[in-house]
């Protein structure tokens, strides 16, 4: 029989052992109220401007002209901001990630389509964030109706016929049509793996290193903190890089995401992430007595940069408060660099700015972690 | 220099708890020195500031000659703690030769000598984690002594350890000490006690007695060690 004194013994003991470890309490309460709330504001961000130039060179034809009346109509269209540049800033602008597409509209561009009855609007677009490219095609075929059925009121020649045809000649700077959000992510995801299954290990064996004892006796030969350190990160490295390597092969082999960038240098962007993993979770072994806590961690540590590390939201989309936050997590940079490798096929000395971060937050953690790897008490 | 360890008027206070309190300590070359008290009179403190854990409010701590806290003297020095600090998940094989070699020794014949030492060469490649806890005692004892050390610190060993495997511990400790190597023990079990050299008693912090077996009981002008230990602890009491 079941006896409810003794199933209320068991359960008060439970609560008792709760209400003795304060420091689970306040983590089970506090962060995911902080992380509901990083997750709120995010999900609730307008997508950030897309940009749009237009190069118009349209000369017309007897008074009318296509290009100006495309430009009209893009101008009017709320979901983008429409600037005209010449050729020059275009390509510039482009390169530069600042604007999202160029559309570009010939000299004979009225001619042309009075013709031969057929409008081709030529694009070219940035692609690195495919959900962009592929929004953007969609309204530019609007756009085009919209003008074309303009041309057909004003012009006696058009007025023969009820449509015209459109196509778009699309060409794209990075990526292309066949790239779809698994692309943009995937790199992403690759570092949260490295930075989560080693940050897990770390902490975890760190932390029976304490409880073991085994601390003090490495403290009672002649190794330094700093080689205990060098140690962990060396052989932590070698089954960070091997999981890099198969989770890679696998994503653009099987999963068949498009890469072009050059492999090693994946590499050695999840060297630096792995090392700032590693010394990660020495430093927060430190404040963890048992495995629970460890576990409580990894919600601060790495929900906490899935969120705010560009995995799924864009950093600059964020509200400007939040950026801040998001560029000191060591993930913000990783994917940065990763993406930009990956999608872009830039190399290690192109993205400096994104690894001279990586390399600095990981300075101030192997500090961090030095200064608490001789601690042996709990 | 005779001296394995010298420690001069050492303090050590955690908060307000007074571990040490002036302690002062001479062991020589060759000798088993055995650290008696009760739980909480500073044995392990004692023993943690010898291998440099600890750094001393007061006072200074020497060991082969060295100043302490020194890392490097630390290769000629074993410290066996007082739960068996090793990894489960490793053979015994890996754990004797992991410490050993930290403590310079990667010596393949000195690592298969330790553990026949303790009489476990047919489980050296079984993992610790399948051994019984007397058994992982051995380990323990076997991976602080594979790299030969001059000083072995003993944080009681023999806790834990059937009476039959405490007579081999002491026969081996006694083979040590032949070859020269100075050993340190402590324990709370008197009659183990009987079989140092000498033996300092322990109560709160200080040293209260000092001596052999023999002329501790003979100071007190009782029968047995732990009549002894009472009297001297009385007598220190009434002092303070």
């Amino acid at each position: 029989m079941f006896s409810s004194s003794r199933i209320s013994i068991l359960a008060r003991r439970v609560i008792y052992q709760m209400l003795a470890d304060p420091r689970t309490l306040v983590l089970i309460v506090v962060v995911p109220i902080i992380l509901l709330t990083v997750a709120g504001i995010l999900i609730r961000v307008e997508p950030k401007d897309i940009q749009v130039g237009v190069v118009n060179q349209d000369e017309g034809m007897s008074a009318v002209n296509l290009g100006n009346q495309l430009v009209a109509v893009l101008k009017g269209v709320d979901a983008f901001k429409t600037v005209e540049m010449t050729p020059e800033e275009a390509a510039r602008n482009l390169d530069d990630g600042d604007v999202d597409a160029v559309i570009t509209l010939d000299s004979d561009l009225t001619a042309q389509v009075i013709q031969t009855q057929t409008f081709m609007l030529k694009v070219t677009y940035e692609g690195s964030n495919p959900t962009i490219s592929k929004r953007l095609e969609s309204l530019f075929e609007r756009a085009s109706a919209q003008a074309l059925t303009g041309l057909i009121a004003t012009t006696p020649q058009g007025g023969g016929t009820n449509q015209l045809e459109t196509t778009i000649q699309a060409d794209y700077l990075y990526g292309g049509p066949e790239y779809d959000t698994l692309d943009y992510t995937a790199p992403a995801l690759i570092a949260v793996f490295v930075f989560l299954f080693v940050f897990i290990l770390t902490s975890i064996s760190f932390l029976r290193e304490r409880q073991n004892g085994t601390l003090e006796r490495l403290q009672a030969t002649p190794i330094r903190p700093q080689e205990i350190i060098l140690g962990y990160m060396f052989g932590f490295l070698v089954f960070a890089l091997i999981q890099g390597a198969i989770t890679l092969l696998y994503t653009v082999f099987v999963l068949d995401i498009h890469y072009t960038g050059n492999l090693l240098n994946v590499f050695v962007v999840e060297i630096i992430l792995a090392i700032t993993s590693v010394n990660l979770g020495i430093f927060f072994s430190t404040f963890a007595r048992n495995e629970f806590q460890v576990l409580q961690f990894i919600p601060l540590v790495v929900v906490s940069q899935v969120f705010l590390g560009g995995v799924l939201w864009e950093v600059e989309e964020m509200p400007v408060w939040l950026q801040p936050i998001a560029q000191l997590m060591p993930l913000t940079h990783a994917n940065e660099a990763l993406r930009e490798i990956m999608i872009k096929g830039m190399s290690l000395t192109s993205e400096l700015g994104s690894i001279a971060a990586l390399l600095a937050i990981a300075a101030v953690v192997v500090m961090l972690s030095a200064r608490t790897a001789g601690r042996v008490q709990i | 220099m005779t001296e394995a360890v010298l420690v001069e008027n050492v303090h050590k206070h955690f908060g307000e708890v007074k571990a040490l309190q002036g302690f002062s300590l001479y062991v020589q070359k060759g000798e088993i020195y055995g650290l008696l008290g009760p739980n909480g009179a500073g044995k392990s403190t004692l023993i943690r500031a010898i291998v440099g854990l600890i750094t001393p409010d007061m006072g200074r701590v020497v060991v082969l000659g060295k100043t302490m806290p020194d890392k490097d003297i630390l290769s000629k020095v074993g410290y066996m703690t007082q739960a068996s600090a090793l990894y489960a998940e490793l053979t015994v094989w890996q754990n004797v030769a992991f410490f050993a070699g930290l403590l310079g020794c990667r010596n393949k014949t000195a690592i298969e000598e330790a553990i026949a030492l303790v009489d476990l060469s047919d489980r050296a490649h079984s993992r610790v984690a399948t051994l019984s806890g007397g058994m992982r005692q051995r380990v323990s004892l076997a991976s602080v002594l594979a790299h030969h050390p001059e000083l072995v610190l003993l944080d009681e060993p023999t806790v834990g350890v059937d009476p039959q495997l405490r007579v081999q511990f002491w026969e081996h400790f006694r083979k040590l000490t032949a070859q020269g190597i100075t050993l340190i023990v402590s324990s709370h079990v008197m009659d183990e006690a009987e079989r140092c050299d000498r033996l300092g008693f322990l109560r709160r912090g200080s040293l209260i007695a000092e001596g052999s077996a023999e002329s501790l009981r003979q100071q007190a002008g009782k029968d047995n060690l732990e009549d002894a230990f009472l009297y001297f602890a009385e007598k220190s009491d009434v002092q303070q």
